[in-house]
């Protein structure tokens, strides 16, 4: 994947990270709950499985036009994201990134152990489960007995070129990335693989005809090589994945020998572990009060796509109000001997404090949000 | 839960539905569209698009297409049925089948 705006690596904690708040999810919702928590003195951490901000928008629909956010005629996924993120910023939030959160477990104060997938874990007094659709994960080939492979000679990810110098790879995809890593791993260099094996169904692909042309040029000159088929068998010995069968168009048979296969079929949202941590569900949805959008669990909260109530419905502008009560509601849990005060971002020297912003006229007369 | 197509698309095969589809989750058979319910994210985008209103939500089934439910899922793995995501015309004689219904009996695998 692609580096994009908003990308942050933290690395692996090796103690559980003491915190306000874990947002888990950085689509849209999950970054306006980090503004909205900012404003009520709530600093968040935000876990996301994908590498990259946006969610849901900017993997489904990066440049699609939005035309249903307030005060905005007409924004892209993408650009409503990195808008989020600079609105975020003055409240620091801190990003973990390509990790999903495999627990979530209570302690007896109170508070949430939250672990992830890379083993970060946080202690944490709230969680806001804006997950949408859930977490992004890679397609898995079906192909019976090919996962015990998964993470040695079967990847999901390109990850590090290097990784596949001198092999002969074989990628399956038809998309940009599929393509893209052919590219990569076919190109001049020191960590030029021994061969790559683009392999698709069909000769037609869903990326952009500017990199198939590239693809295209790379096969004529023998760098690499497509062949149109579909995977349909395996051939394991001693635990080694030696080589794959594809089946071609026309119905013969090919066995390609492999060291590493490479699988970009694109991704495919999972709720995953979510439906075990034993809040209340209906239809895979997590169940929430409409006055604070906590769950069945005190503490933590569901916003944006994940949650259902009487009336729910999955649009942005729903999430982004959901947002600012879970914020409220979770505010006495933060800060219990704190009153809860109302504030206005035209008027409030605190919040123009927080926000880094000089400080207001605060004439309530005609400056009223 | 997942999102269910009719008996309503059975000859037609409209495909307005794959056009809007963010996960790609339409297959195709030769002559009914089926939705894959391991890729299907509920999102319910495609359900206003279908000129017959064949697509619902699982749980809004009709009581007499509850059985679709299962038959989509069955289809989506039959090796024949391919993923569809641009939309094309639908089948020659849709006009005469559109508004029939009971139309199992004539669904080609």
């Amino acid at each position: 994947m692609e580096p994009r705006p908003g990308d942050v690596v933290a690395p692996a904690a090796t103690a559980a990270i003491a915190t306000d708040a874990v947002v888990i999810g950085a689509g849209p919702v999950g970054l306006f709950q980090v503004f909205e928590l900012g404003l009520l003195d709530i600093r968040a951490h935000v876990i996301d499985a994908l590498p990259h901000i946006g969610g849901q928008p900017v993997e489904l629909y990066p440049d699609k036009p939005i035309y249903d956010i307030p005060g905005l005629p007409f924004c892209t996924g993408q650009g409503l994201a990195d808008a989020l993120l600079r609105q975020s910023a003055p409240f620091a939030p801190q990003f973990h990134l390509g990790q999903t959160v495999n627990q979530v477990h209570a302690q007896e104060d109170g508070q949430w152990l939250v672990g992830t997938s890379t083993g970060t874990q946080f202690l944490s007094k709230t969680v806001f489960i804006a997950a949408g659709v859930g977490a992004f994960e890679p397609r898995r080939i079906k192909l019976a007995g090919i996962e015990a492979h998964e993470g040695t000679q079967l990847r999901y990810h390109l990850g590090a070129p290097s990784a596949f110098a001198g092999q002969d790879v074989l990628i399956q995809g038809d998309s940009d990335t599929a393509i893209e890593a052919a590219l990569s791993l076919s190109a001049t260099g020191p960590h030029r693989a021994n061969s790559v094996t683009l392999v698709h169904r069909r000769d037609s692909f869903k990326a952009e005809p500017e990199r198939v042309a590239l693809m295209r040029e790379r096969c004529a000159a023998g760098a690499m090589r497509f062949i149109a088929g579909q995977i349909t068998g395996h051939d394991t010995q001693d635990g080694r994945l030696r080589a794959v069968h594809l089946t071609r168009p026309d119905g013969n048979e090919q066995a390609v020998p492999l060291d590493t296969m490479l699988v970009l079929q694109g991704l495919s949202p999972q709720l995953g572990p979510l439906t075990d941590w034993g809040l209340a569900m209906e239809r895979k949805q997590l169940v929430v009060n409409t006055e604070t959008f906590s769950t069945s669990a005190p503490g933590i909260f569901a916003v944006g796509d994940i949650n259902t109530y009487p009336g729910k419905r999955k649009l942005l502008v729903c999430g982004f109000h959901e947002c600012t009560l879970a914020a409220y509601g979770a505010a006495p849990i933060v800060h219990p001997t704190r009153p809860v005060l109302l504030q206005y971002t035209t008027t409030s020297t605190h919040l123009h404090q927080v926000l880094g912003v000089g400080h207001g006229t605060g004439d309530k007369s005609r400056d009223k949000s | 839960m997942t999102h269910v197509v009719t008996e309503s698309c059975i000859r037609c095969k409209y495909t307005d539905c794959v056009d809007v589809c963010p996960v790609d989750c339409f297959r195709e058979g030769p002559n009914f569209l089926t939705i894959d319910p391991d890729e299907c994210i509920d999102c319910a985008v495609c359900i206003p698009e279908c000129p017959v209103s064949a697509i619902f939500a699982e749980e809004d089934l009709p009581k007499d297409q509850v059985h679709m439910t299962a038959i989509n899922a069955e289809l989506a793995q039959l090796p024949n049925w391919k993923s569809i995501t641009k939309r094309k015309d639908p089948l020659p004689d849709h006009e005469q089948w559109k508004d029939r219904t009971g139309k199992l009996s004539e669904l080609i695998r």
